[in-house]
């Protein structure tokens, strides 16, 4: 009977040390952070296929698609504390319901965002995946395969290709074609995202496509209509795309 | 489902010692009421943590509690274990087979319903295209490269000519998505699948419901063409001591083992690596190979070291179908090598010295390479 007792009672003890591993944040002391992104061309909302923009060399052009991967969202905080999240977003301005997500963080005081601009290296070469990631979302290269990590498609008077078509697919996860940005958003001045527990703040995302076409590098459409393979012409949108960002507002 | 029929037991009244039965924690007393009911609570508190657990890690979630048959993947006795293991993640079962072997001949994968895998993977042929050097595709269109044979890709790591794709899994992309081979989008292929009345079910037993998506088709498309290895050719054979080489076959094989093994090596017949083996440039085509992938200038005209395992059976031969027989093929080798290319494998460097006799010994060795198990077995037939 005692061998029985103790046999059971190491069992207990095995299956609770099992479940302490998977514990997940418990409620009590979390709240939600609801991310907004706004897609912008120089400070205007972005209006597909209808507005018409100009870049800083005078070129006109059109926006007909503007989508990106965010992920591995994380906040920190002054004392460094960071939570951070695996998911995987496509922000695709075409659907609207792609334009926000909420993450479950940690109460506490935060002062800044960070985030993968585009989808780690691993998930490149790691098969048939789901969700953001399905290759149905139209950012997969089938012959070169990776993820096109930024699209940003329309038309320009200033393109050679057929029907003026301006068409930048921008991604490469290895070596020195390597596209992926990671983004640091401080928060203003005095502004931070305090996470109150069962409670949900909000931080909006400003995303300038203006920003695309220069600094550090010069992308004129008349020479650079088409991107769509890694190498340098994407390393180069990518260094200028990556200053895209900018918090627009933080709402406790 | 011992421990399930153990709980029965402590259920049921005049339930029978349990001492007769196996059970699952090898307890082999008789016990009292008191440490039955312990020993059932434990029991569900199991049962609820690993039903749990399952949620969290499995890929497959079954609601009706049934599984597929899991079956393993063998590696040949004597064979380098594959660098990553491509069913890791996609755990190969009889059902996932069976769903992926219904896809790659289904011709409804292609936009006009009339080319499968299979039209340009012809089973006789060790899944290459027989006899042609482009494959026909949608419209009749022509690929650009020649059909490899499909074998043994559980040892690669990249796939195609150029290595452009870095898994089995999202292969199948390219030929449905490709205008031309079946010029078809990936939305409508999964239209048409969910629109079928045998899929949902086929889907439900390999993956536990019948939702249809693109992940699931493209795991079991993954496991019918990752399942198919050849081991079991005449060389086999007599490696296994179960056959013997004629005196010709012999030869062959020791010219091979010492001019050719640097780059098809055994037992693979590849080392499914990149190399420029010194093919005069096709100046219609202009196909430079992994250097389209890499962007790289130091692999320019290097293509993927084909396995020569069923080579008799997979001509037209090289990236472009340019060798219509092995001799062509070996003709390479003894006279055709541009040694002028920058990037010619350094194995290579000096042309071979073969003869005739040599050049047909090695074409015997070659046929020794067919493996029938593959070509005929109606386990990968339609
Ligand atoms: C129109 C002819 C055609 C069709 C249809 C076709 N393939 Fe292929 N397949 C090819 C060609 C050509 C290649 C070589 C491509 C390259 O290297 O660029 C290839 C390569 C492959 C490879 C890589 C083999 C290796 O050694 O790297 C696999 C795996 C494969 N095909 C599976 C499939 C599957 C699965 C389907 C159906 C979904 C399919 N193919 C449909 C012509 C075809
Ligand atoms: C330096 C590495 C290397 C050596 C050594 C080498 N090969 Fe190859 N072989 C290749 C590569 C790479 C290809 C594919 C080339 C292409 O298609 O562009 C190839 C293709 C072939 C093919 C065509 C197979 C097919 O399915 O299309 C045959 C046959 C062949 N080799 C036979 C031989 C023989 C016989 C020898 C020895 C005399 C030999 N090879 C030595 C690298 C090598």
């Amino acid at each position: 009977m005692n061998k029985i007792f103790l046999l059971l009672t190491l069992y207990f003890l095995a299956l609770l040390n099992t479940q302490s591993h998977s514990q997940k944040i418990t409620t009590s002391n979390t709240g939600t952070v609801k991310i907004t992104f706004i897609n912008t061309v120089k400070g205007q909302p972005l209006a597909l296929n209808t507005g018409s923009y100009t870049n800083p060399f005078g070129e006109a052009y059109t926006v007909s698609k503007f989508k990106y991967y965010i992920s591995h969202v994380s906040m920190a905080g002054a004392k460094g504390d960071v939570n951070e999240v695996e998911n995987y977003y496509l922000v695709d301005e075409s659907k609207p319901e792609t334009l926000h997500f909420s993450l479950t963080i940690n109460a506490g005081n935060y002062n800044r965002l960070n985030f993968l601009l585009g989808v780690d290296s691993l998930h490149n070469v790691s098969g048939a995946q789901s969700g953001a990631l399905d290759p149905l979302n139209d950012m997969f290269w089938t012959w070169n395969n990776g993820y096109i990590m930024a699209k940003l498609e329309g038309r320009s008077p200033q393109s050679k290709l057929v029907n003026n078509k301006l068409e930048f697919h921008i991604g490469g996860f290895m070596g020195e074609n390597n596209v992926l940005k990671n983004i640091t958003l401080h928060f203003p001045p005095g502004k931070f995202l305090n996470i109150q527990p069962g409670k949900t703040s909000e931080i909006m995302i400003e995303a300038d496509i203006d920003t695309w076409w220069q600094q550090p590098n010069d992308i004129k459409i008349a020479e650079h209509a088409v991107c769509s393979s890694p190498g340098q012409l994407a390393k180069k949108i990518a260094d200028n795309y990556s200053k895209m960002f900018s918090i627009k507002d933080v709402v406790n | 489902m011992k421990c399930l029929q153990i709980i029965k037991d402590i259920l049921s009244k005049g339930s029978k010692p349990l001492s007769k039965r196996s059970s699952c924690k090898g307890t082999s007393v008789a016990l009292g009421v008191r440490s039955r009911i312990i020993i059932l609570l434990s029991l569900c508190i199991t049962l609820c943590a690993l039903l749990i657990g399952a949620s969290n890690n499995s890929p497959v979630k079954f609601a009706d509690g049934n599984l597929p048959d899991y079956i393993e993947f063998k590696i040949p006795a004597g064979w380098p274990k594959p660098p990553t293991n491509i069913f890791a993640k996609n755990k190969l079962s009889e059902q996932g087979f069976q769903l992926g072997k219904k896809l790659f001949y289904d011709p409804r994968l292609s936009k006009d319903g009339s080319i499968s895998c299979a039209n340009c993977h012809q089973q006789f042929a060790a899944f290459a295209t027989y006899e042609h050097d482009f494959s026909h595709g949608h419209n009749d269109q022509h690929t650009s490269r020649n059909a490899p044979a499909l074998f043994n890709l559980a040892w690669m790591t990249k796939y195609h000519w150029d290595g452009g794709i870095n898994h089995i899994e999202v292969q199948p992309l390219s030929p449905i998505t490709s205008p031309t081979e079946m010029a078809e989008t990936l939305e409508n292929v999964l239209i048409k699948l969910k629109s079928d009345t045998a899929y949902p079910k086929l889907f439900k037993a390999a993956f536990g419901t019948e939702e249809i998506n693109s992940q699931r088709m493209l795991k079991a498309l993954a496991q019918f063409t990752g399942s198919i290895v050849s081991s079991n050719s005449k060389y086999d054979k007599v490696l296994r001591g179960e056959a013997s080489f004629t005196y010709a076959e012999e030869n062959g094989y020791k010219f091979f083992k010492a001019n050719c093994a640097g780059c098809h090596i055994e037992p693979l017949f590849t080392d499914n690596s990149f190399r420029n083996n010194g093919l005069e440039i096709n100046t219609f085509l202009k196909d430079y190979g992994r250097m389209n992938i890499t962007g790289n200038p130091k692999d320019s005209l290097k293509f993927k070291v084909p396995s020569l395992r069923n080579v008799a059976l997979s001509f037209p031969y090289m990236h472009d179908g340019r060798y219509y027989s092995l001799g062509a093929a070996i003709e390479h080798y003894r006279k055709g090598i541009v040694t002028t290319q920058s990037t010619l494998d350094p194995l290579l460097a000096n042309t071979f010295n073969i003869t005739n006799a040599q050049k047909y010994e090695l074409i015997y060795f070659l046929n020794t390479l067919t493996d029938t198990s593959i070509t005929r077995n109606p386990r990968f037939a339609k």
